[in-house]
């Protein structure tokens, strides 16, 4: 499983099915929580998942195709749309330093 | 069984190439929505049983649905394969089945677009080395200008007639699942599908593409835009979470409701299934009682609803359905609720709410601990 130091992390995206919907509202609500910090967060469709991204969060339904598109990427799955203890931690790790394991 | 926490319904490897292939033909149609919203509420507005209604703008109605919709579409799908290039060579592409058909032609549009992307793609790659310095332009233009060309006259020919047998077949199978009244039952197949993150390659994959087609007849609407976006089977999961589900989730519940019913991403439910799948008894029920009631009273959605928010259904229901709509949004969101709180034990007796869901929610918890303690090094928390 690859994995990342925190301090390593540029861009964080956070990907669903078609990158319009549930990926946008997590992404500005992670955004506001890394409000300070230089990671740019941006939200895409999962098969689509940027080539300089250096960590991504997806629904663990959506997991494997992340992991297709994606296979040397950091992926972190999650289940609930608010308040997953799997997003809260990658957070926390930006902000107060730490390894992000896929 | 309600352990399982993540859709296992198939062999992992089909349900994401399932996943994929969904995504791809939605991927086609969803970052068009707009054009679909645009044109809805343009034939809403001023086709003669309008709200304002208005000859000379309703011409708008018929080029819109007949040439901008599937020209966006097949744009679309040829720039998902060949970036601009395969944009604009699956809008010629396009165009022929267009002008070669009598039905709207999404699902040609659907097919054309990549396929027409795909042929330049295989041809750019096959002559990239070999042109002459200085030609790389004259080349460029004319392989989209003689491809294109060639492909829209197949179009025409060929493609064009053959897609409008496939989409007109496909069309009265439709009606005569409406005129048989087992239409609900698409709720059996709709709901599970959902939340496998099927959602969007269902309603903008297919029904899209189906509802477009019926929504160009008379009547100017199509049942079809309700199916998987009514947001009234959600709702009724996420009310049954908020007044008999585990503890410790019931405070997430208002939150949910809200992105749910009124903001429109159905997304946000599916977690609250997955943890206790024998609740997909819910939405399919609500599903289908609120298609009952919809295909009882006739109504329909004057464009695709997306996101699938409440307010995506009162903008898009032409004048005259709003009984019907809100009466099926309001009897899916009731059946949910019930067979989803009877599912929860009401909140109460042997099977107390807090068992599955709530000890799995903090094993995960648990685990992710002990993961984080292991992974983060010192002082990282």
């Amino acid at each position: 499983m690859p994995s990342i130091e925190s301090t390593d992390v540029k861009k964080l995206v956070i990907a669903c099915d078609a990158g319009m919907g549930s990926s946008v509202m997590l992404a500005s609500n992670v955004k506001k929580q890394l409000k300070g910090t230089s990671v740019i967060v941006e939200h895409t469709p999962v098969d689509h998942i940027p080539a300089d991204a250096d960590v991504v969060m997806c629904h663990a339904g959506l997991a494997e195709r992340a992991r297709k598109t994606r296979p040397d990427m950091v992926i972190v799955p999650f289940r609930l749309f608010m308040g997953d203890p799997a997003v809260t931690k990658v957070i926390n790790a930006i902000k107060n330093g730490g390894t992000i394991d896929g | 069984m309600e352990t399982t926490f993540t859709p296992t319904v198939e062999g992992a490897g089909v349900k994401a190439t399932i996943q994929r292939i969904g995504g791809y033909l939605a991927g086609m149609v969803m970052p068009n929505i707009g054009a679909f919203i645009a044109w809805g509420l343009i034939t809403a507005a001023f086709i003669p049983t309008g709200w304002i209604p208005n000859t000379k703008l309703a011409t708008l109605v018929g080029p819109i649905i007949t040439y901008l919709l599937p020209l966006l579409i097949g744009y679309t799908g040829g720039k998902m394969v060949h970036g601009q290039r395969g944009a604009v060579i699956g809008a010629i592409a396009t165009m022929g089945v267009i002008v070669g058909s009598s039905v709207p032609m999404f699902l040609g549009a659907m097919i054309m677009g990549p396929l027409a992307a795909y042929l330049l793609l295989k041809f750019d790659r096959a002559f990239e080395d070999k042109i002459k310095s200085g030609f790389e332009m004259l080349v460029g233009n004319y392989s989209i200008g003689i491809i294109g060309g060639g492909l829209a006259l197949l179009g025409v020919w060929v493609i064009g007639p053959v897609v409008t047998h496939l989409t007109n077949w496909m069309g009265s199978g439709v009606h005569s699942l409406i005129t048989h009244h087992v239409i609900p039952l698409a709720a059996v197949i709709i709901e599970p599908a959902k939340v496998l993150f099927l959602n969007n390659a269902i309603n903008h994959g297919v029904l899209d593409v189906l509802g477009g087609a019926a929504a160009k007849g008379a009547s100017h609407k199509s049942i079809l835009f309700m199916l998987e976006a009514n947001p009234g089977p959600g709702l009724g999961v996420l009310l049954a979470y908020w007044f008999f589900g585990p503890k410790a989730l019931r405070p997430s519940a208002p939150g949910a409701i809200i992105i749910h019913f009124f903001g429109g991403i159905h997304e946000i439910y599916f977690p609250y299934i997955l943890m206790k799948p024998r609740l997909i008894l819910a939405t399919i029920c609500g599903g289908a009682a609120g298609i009952a009631v919809f295909s009882a009273t006739g109504v329909g959605l004057v464009a695709p609803a997306s996101p699938g928010s409440i307010f995506a259904f009162i903008t898009e229901t032409p004048k005259g359905d709003y009984i019907g709509m809100f009466l099926g949004v309001i009897v899916a969101a009731g059946v949910s609720l019930i067979v989803a709180s009877a599912l929860l034990g009401f909140g109460r007796g042997p099977d107390v709410s807090d068992s599955e869901a709530l000890t799995d929610a903090q094993d995960r918890n648990r685990k992710a601990k002990a993961e984080s303690k292991i992974a983060v090094p010192t002082g990282a928390l």
